[in-house]
């Protein structure tokens, strides 16, 4: 029998496939940038792709702990940019404190998940279906409240306070204060995942559902959780660009509708549920992330942009889809 | 005359050798048993004849042509089928959908429903089962399940067929059904291979055993020539003596734990009965019976629509499991793929399941704690592996279902009732024996057992009180003294 090495493994790993895959695409930005004059490999840019990450990061974690336990939310960037309108709306319209537009922005979206989690576990319609119709409602309810007294739609509302003002601008030295938020909620989430009880039920109940209800893991209180948690995280990724832009808009997050999604599969979460991490979604993140970037110094034209997206899309599918028939291959099952 | 012949087949898997040098011959018109512990390598074996995985070394013959497939599929065109140990249907498609499967039959370019209706039907009257062609095959009782897959390979009339652990979820009537079938096949001249773990069966239906032990062939025998002893001791190793009688049992049981009265839901009807602390009561019946039903209400697995159960005294009507586990009831579930085991998961995972909120040390799962339960249910349990991360998919059937006992019984979770459905299948007979002794233990710490099985022997010798169902109702109870099959056996027929 052949001895297995640690570093073979370490080589297969998913990790290590979006590691060779930045640095294929650093290497190809860096020369696409260089044909058009221009510079990609700049600390500059480094900065600007991790603070490009805070926004669709907790989507990408919201996302990341559904599709685990085997289901998944399309409506988290609706969510999202109806958050940066209330907390917009909130501030300009209606006259709250910026705290109290916050937290009734990710409150809101809270409730949004709270909706999807009682139409899938009490109604027992499809995840799919259900998130999809609810992204629809959520994105008429943002423009219900983006028409001003004048019965006008506003497309962008602007707002400005201190408080908010300096929390947009907050940093240590040159690393954007929602940059570190960020990779301490990928810490605290993925240490949930992988070390706690809630965690490993989350794996259980992705890989065998009635199996987790007959150890009584309480498979319908966490999916009510995850639902929550999901759309109150998309909640924060849209106050968090609001905040940065100084404007409410019902457009927010329009690119971003499957980013997180999108993450999360290309970092080893499987659509099928059990499988993958944080650490995963982070690079998967990242790698996508460093593509628009980097199409966006190589000075392409926008439909190349759109296009390739789908094709890393595809290409994340096909990994997934392959990896989980060599496995399932190789288990003889 | 046709004749299946293995030479020298070999297999390993990351840490086990599965099979080594295995060579043997099946002749037609003959039924050849292959017989060995759990993790003997006998499903590995029918594996690599139906081409689902290849041999490592070795190859198989079928009357002097080397048999070499790249499919499962090409196998059953060339006349090779293989009910597997786990079944193989699809749960929401119909019994027929699921007989004729790959080979529906279509008229102007549409599948022929009416055909498909009418053999369909045509094969299940051969059985002379109850079954409904267009029931979809999840609202089935696993027993029927069980005989649709048998009904598929029937189907394809293919000259080889190997049966893997067939009647580990089936009930005597179907037994008997099987039997039948098998014997007509074998009439045909048909070449048969048939794993079981039940000794009788063993001689009522085969013609030649071959016996397997950690991968290794150890002896052929034929079936008239030899007795139980020499094969168990072929087998095991050892000679195990009467396991009945060398339990060690509790002699007083304690006062009433669990009171079921008038116990009605979709599946059962009037249902009452007692349990003592430390009292181990049996439930036979047929399949159907509503045994199974019985044991999910009481677990809060499903619904329960009038009636009262007690716990110690106290009035209890759990919503979900995750009631009852902390009331401490454990329900070990009939169906170990679907409903028990998290087949991806690692064995580690698959144990520790009900209890991880004791397992934890601040708000971290202790990984410490993790190991000790599981290695010592792999310990209590002989489960055969390499290692307590192996996925459970990796295991043969026989250690599933000892990783489910394992879950089930530790000292955590079964504090008041254990109730365990049809725990010993496919289970060898050196563990089964494990497995009674454990049974008893727990009675003699005070814990009620409900004990629920379709091998009669089992039940009327284990239970100290066997109570029978028929069609969701008790009909009768009797206690081991006065137990026999017959006894009851009428029960569970009539009503
Ligand atoms: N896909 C697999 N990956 C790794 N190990 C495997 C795999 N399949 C089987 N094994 C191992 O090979 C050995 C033989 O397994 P096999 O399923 O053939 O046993 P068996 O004789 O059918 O036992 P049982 O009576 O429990 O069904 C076992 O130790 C098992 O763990
Ligand atoms: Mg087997």
């Amino acid at each position: 029998m052949k001895k297995k090495l640690p570093l073979a493994g370490a080589l297969r790993s998913k990790a290590f496939t979006l590691v060779v895959l930045l640095v294929i695409l650093v290497a190809l930005f860096t020369v696409l940038a260089s044909v058009n004059n221009t510079r990609f490999f700049t600390a500059r840019t480094f900065i600007g792709i991790l603070s490009d990450l805070a926004v669709p990061s907790f989507l990408a974690i919201g996302a990341g702990c559904l599709i685990v336990s085997g289901n998944i939310d399309l409506s988290q960037a609706s969510v999202g940019a109806m958050a940066g309108v209330i907390l917009a709306v909130g501030i300009s319209w209606w006259q709250i404190p910026w705290w109290g537009a916050i937290v009734l922005a990710i409150a809101a979206s809270a409730a949004a998940g709270l909706l999807n989690a009682v139409i899938v576990n009490e109604l027992g319609i499809a995840p799919f279906v259900t998130t999809l119709a609810i992204s629809s409602v959520i994105k008429g309810i943002t423009m219900l409240l983006s028409t001003d007294p004048g019965n006008i739609l506003v497309s962008s509302i602007a707002f400005t306070t201190p408080a908010t003002d300096a929390i947009a601008a907050a940093s240590f030295g040159d690393i954007p204060a929602t940059a570190i938020v960020m990779v301490a909620a990928f810490i605290v989430y993925g240490l949930m995942l992988a070390k706690t009880k809630l965690g490993k039920s989350i794996y259980l109940i992705g890989c065998n559902r009635v199996a987790a209800r007959l150890s009584g893991l309480g498979e319908k209180k966490i999916s009510y959780f995850l639902f929550i948690n999901c759309s109150a995280l998309g909640g924060v990724s849209g106050v968090i660009l609001s905040l940065r832009s100084k404007q409410g808009t019902m457009l927010a997050l329009q690119s971003d509708q499957f980013t997180g999604v999108t993450a999360a599969i290309l970092g080893g979460i499987s659509f099928s549920g059990g499988s993958g991490g944080m650490g995963g979604a982070f690079m998967g993140l990242l790698v996508i992330k460093t593509f628009n970037k980097g199409m966006m110094i190589a000075d392409s034209n926008t439909y190349l942009t759109f296009v390739l997206s789908g094709v890393l899309l595809i290409a994340a599918l096909t990994m997934d889809y392959v990896s989980v028939r060599r496995q399932r291959k190789r288990a003889g099952a | 005359m046709e004749y299946l012949e293995f030479r020298n087949v070999g297999k390993a898997f990351p840490g086990v050798v599965a099979l080594d040098g295995v060579s043997f011959t099946a002749r037609a018109g003959k039924v050849v048993a292959l017989l060995g512990e759990n993790g003997a390598g006998k499903s590995t074996l029918l594996k690599i004849l139906s081409a689902d995985i290849k041999a490592d070394t070795g190859k198989v013959v079928l009357s002097g042509k080397e048999l070499s497939f790249s499919s499962t599929a090409q196998a059953i065109n060339a006349g090779i089928s293989v009910i597997y140990q786990e079944r193989q249907l699809i749960p929401a498609m119909s019994v027929m959908e699921n007989v004729f499967i790959g080979e529906l039959p279509v008229k102007n370019g549409l599948v022929d429903f009416n055909r498909l209706f009418l053999d369909t039907k045509a094969i299940i009257d051969k059985f002379g089962l109850p079954i409904d062609p267009e029931a979809t095959v999840m609202s089935l009782p696993v027993a029927y399940q069980q005989m649709v897959e048998i009904m598929k390979a029937y189907r394809r009339d293919c000259l080889v067929i190997a049966f893997d652990e067939p009647t580990a979820p089936l009930t005597d009537t179907e037994i008997d059904i099987l039997f039948n079938i098998i014997r007509q096949l074998k009439e045909a001249g048909k070449i048969i291979i048939y794993v079981s773990h039940r000794i009788r069966e063993i001689f009522q239906i085969t013609d030649e055993i071959a016996v397997l032990k950690d991968g290794r062939l150890v002896k052929t025998l034929t079936t008239p020539e030899t007795d139980q002893q020499e094969l168990i001791s072929a087998m095991v190793g050892r000679d195990i003596g009467d396991t009945y009688a060398s339990l060690d049992r509790n002699g007083e049981p304690g006062s009433v734990v669990l009171e079921v009265d008038n116990l009605c839901t979709d599946a059962v009807d009037n249902v009452s009965f007692t349990l003592r602390a430390g009292e181990i009561v049996g439930f036979a019946g047929l399949v159907g019976a509503g045994r199974t039903e019985v044991a999910r209400a009481i677990f809060g697995a499903d619904r329960i629509l009038s009636g009262e159960i007690r716990l110690g005294g106290g009035s209890v009507r759990f919503k979900t499991p995750r009631d009852a586990i902390k009331a401490g009831i454990a329900l070990c579930p009939e169906d170990r793929k679907e409903q028990g085991l998290v087949l991806w998961a690692s064995i580690r995972d698959n144990i520790c399941m009900p209890v991880l909120h004791k397992l934890k040390k601040l708000i971290f799962l202790d990984g410490a704690a993790q190991d000790r339960l599981t290695q010592a249910a792999v310990e209590k349990y002989s489960i055969r592996t390499p290692s307590l991360w192996k996925r459970a998919l990796e295991l043969s059937g026989g250690n599933q279902q000892k990783v489910i006992l394992g879950r089930w019984t530790s000292d955590e979770v079964a504090t008041r009732v254990l109730i365990l459905d049809e725990p010993t299948k496919g289970i060898d007979i050196g563990t089964k024996a494990e497995i009674y002794q454990l049974v008893c233990d727990f009675a003699k710490r005070g814990v009620g057992v409900i004990f629920i099985s379709s091998e009669l022997t089992e039940v009327i010798n284990v239970a100290d009180r066997i109570i029978v169902m028929h069609n969701g109702h008790i009909t009768g109870e009797v206690a081991r003294q006065d137990a026999t099959e017959e006894k009851v056996l009428s029960l569970a027929m009539l009503s």
